[in-house]
């Protein structure tokens, strides 16, 4: 369960101040797919940062599993970013000099996965995007869809039970976009993991679960939650 | 993340960059080159002396000679004074009389004084060769000397003489094992003769017992014949009795009981107004130009390395921000600000190692290449005149990985204050 409570986030100072959150509030069961939708500059982005941790807003909590986040100390945060979170960026953020094994590898090594059990799990991850075979490949040898497959592989090989996929598709064609959605969504339906998609794609959001629509720092509208959590909304 | 893991991360970032880090590396490896160059070089030239030095004296034997005049007042006359004699460089130098050597036999933990007679003589010959100059010293069992022909052990007879290579082929001996057992002529003049008379000259007929060889370490064998210290005395007192300077000597050698006392003599001697010294005072001298000489090499070694800090900062700062998003990222997944600064401190201490590892491993390459080369030029023999200790090499590249970490600190603490969201936002 995420709690999401009063979150508000300005940038700038004084006169200056930009309100790009305002008292946003929601709950998400564990499990939900979500989608985040609104115009580039909403704010969506930013309320993502800030429930995963990235971002500090100045008011508000963020509470997953009972524990607010935002009152952690930063070593925590991290560590609890590497167990229990991934990302998948729009521009994939791969390293394309490095071996698909290499990019997979890199949340297992941050979160101190014993050597022994990294291999199989990297292979079970790259097997879950359907791309065993390039295992020893360069990254920048992939295609364009490949890459954001690696993403996914990389995104879920630690089994974080929270998936933030900012714009996955944005940067694909319809088609390699759907199988990347394919991929995002089984995951998440395996492991009863929460996937929280930010996007300005209509039907990419029509597949999620809930969806929440950010206008100017405000929430314009939620689908899909229950009443409770939206009563809190408004 | 594990420590282990961040390592062979930065391994491989480095190896993307293969030219950056080699050209940096290269910076690191020149002062490394240096360094290990002049370590080897004062190793091997300390070694060289302190062979030429064991070689040549003795630890139990101090050489004595008066304490050279300071001030430039005319003394007045004493009997002994009458003794001073023209130095080398035209000053006055003070002789040691025969009545200075009784005194100093008598400082306690004093076994013998030898003066140094160096009789001035003529020219040696064989029968049916020509005249060559000569030049005599006395021959002293403690001295190490490499034979071509023949060997002296223990003490030299009084008739025996100790031959040079050079002098053995000149004198006609094919080989030098020719040499032994034959008959050698010196000749030497009387110097108190009267005008009036002819002046008288001697022959003194020796035995050759061994042919000395040239050798890296022994200085005196290579020009001079050696003779047993009686036969020294025996053509000394010949040669200058009834002169004005017989019985007076430059140097005397001290002999004492024991190695540990030769320093306590030494003291005692100075206080009663000589010059003494021992073997480890030659030593100390020649070192002194040995380390003089190394202090300038390796302090244009550590220029060298203060150059390429500057290199790896200029780098690590260049590759930071060409890895902005890579750095983000690795935020992202949870990877704590440390561990990246970690990361970039690991890539600096792989620049280090580089660098040692090129710079020390060339240095000992074209040192091991080069060490017959420089032998045979310095006509040294088989005497390695650079020495490379395994140890200092690893004090090198491990001093030198520890420089890089510390050049790599600012950029690590960029990197590790970079803001990921920052970082991420590619638009």
């Amino acid at each position: 369960m995420i709690e999401i409570k009063g979150i508000t986030k300005t940038y700038g100072k004084k006169q200056n101040a930009f309100l790009a959150l305002d008292n946003i509030s929601f709950d998400i069961p564990d499990g939900t797919t979500i989608a985040i939708i609104g115009k580039s500059g909403s704010g969506k982005s930013t309320l993502m940062h800030a429930m995963s941790g990235l971002d500090r807003p100045e008011l508000g909590e963020v509470i997953i599993d009972g524990e607010n986040i935002l009152t952690l100390k930063q070593r925590k945060v991290d560590a609890f970013r590497a167990s229990k979170m991934s990302f998948i960026f729009q521009s994939f953020f791969i390293q394309p000099n490095e071996t698909c094994y290499d990019n997979v590898v890199l949340p297992l090594e941050i979160a101190e996965v014993p050597r022994a059990d990294r291999r199989a799990k990297v292979e079970a991850a790259l097997s879950a995007v359907e791309l065993t075979d390039k295992i020893r490949v360069k990254a920048a040898n992939l295609s364009g869809g490949q890459k954001q497959r690696l993403a996914v592989a990389r995104a879920i090989v630690n089994e974080p039970k929270i998936l933030f996929a900012d714009e996955p598709t944005g940067n694909l064609d319809s088609v390699t976009g759907e199988v990347v959605e394919s991929f995002l969504f089984d995951y998440s339906k395996k492991r009863q993991a929460t996937l929280i998609v930010v996007t300005h794609d209509p039907d990419l959001a029509a597949k999620c679960d809930a969806q929440i629509e950010i206008v100017d720092g405000k929430i314009a509208s939620i689908k899909g939650l229950t009443q409770s959590t939206l009563g809190k909304a408004e | 993340m594990k420590i282990a893991d961040t390592i062979r991360r930065a391994g491989r970032s480095l190896r993307q960059a293969k030219a950056r880090t080699l050209l940096t590396s290269l910076a690191i490896g020149v002062g490394a080159f240096t360094i290990t160059l002049s370590l080897a070089g004062g190793q091997g030239g300390r070694d060289y002396t302190d062979a030429i030095v064991k070689a040549n004296t003795d630890v139990k034997e101090l050489s004595v000679a008066k304490k050279a005049q300071t001030s430039t007042a005319i003394q007045e006359y004493t009997t002994n004074a009458t003794s001073t004699t023209s130095g080398p460089f035209g000053g006055k130098v003070e002789t040691i009389s025969n009545a200075d050597i009784a005194d100093i036999e008598k400082i306690a933990g004093v076994e013998s004084v030898t003066p140094n007679y160096a009789p001035a003589v003529n020219y040696v010959t064989t029968p049916g060769q020509k005249k060559y100059v000569a030049t005599l010293s006395t021959y002293s069992p403690s001295v190490t000397l490499d034979y071509a022909a023949g060997s002296v052990n223990g003490a030299l007879a009084d008739n025996e003489i100790v031959l040079t290579q050079d002098y053995a082929s000149t004198l006609g001996f094919a080989q030098p094992a020719d040499a032994i057992g034959k008959t050698v002529m010196i000749n030497a003049t009387k110097l108190s003769t009267s005008f009036a008379a002819m002046p008288s000259a001697q022959d003194f007929t020796f035995t050759v017992k061994a042919v000395s060889s040239k050798s890296g370490l022994a200085f005196r064998s290579q020009s001079s014949m050696l003779i047993s210290s009686n036969e020294s005395k025996t053509i000394y007192t010949y040669v200058n009795e009834g002169t004005s300077v017989y019985g007076k000597f430059l140097l005397a050698s001290v002999r004492v009981s024991d190695a540990n006392k030769a320093g306590d003599v030494k003291t005692i001697l100075e206080g009663k107004g000589y010059d003494a010294q021992t073997a480890a005072d030659v030593l100390g001298t020649i070192n002194t130009f040995i380390n003089v000489l190394l202090g300038i090499l390796l302090g244009f070694g550590f220029l060298a390395v203060l150059t390429s800090i500057f290199g790896i900062i200029n780098t690590q700062y260049i590759s930071v921000l060409e890895r902005t998003q890579q750095i983000g990222l690795m935020k992202a997944l949870g990877m704590s600000g440390r561990d990246v600064g970690r990361l970039f401190k690991y890539e600096a201490a792989w620049v280090g190692f580089l660098g040692g590892a090129i710079g020390s491993g060339s240095a000992f390459v074209i040192g091991t290449v080069a060490n017959p080369l420089i032998s045979k030029a310095l006509d040294i023999g088989d005497i390695s005149l650079l020495k490379f200790a395994p140890l200092q090499i690893a004090i090198v590249i491990i001093g030198l990985i520890l420089i890089s970490v510390g050049a790599g600190i600012l950029p690590a603490r960029k990197a590790s204050r970079l803001d990921p969201i920052e970082a991420l936002r590619t638009e």
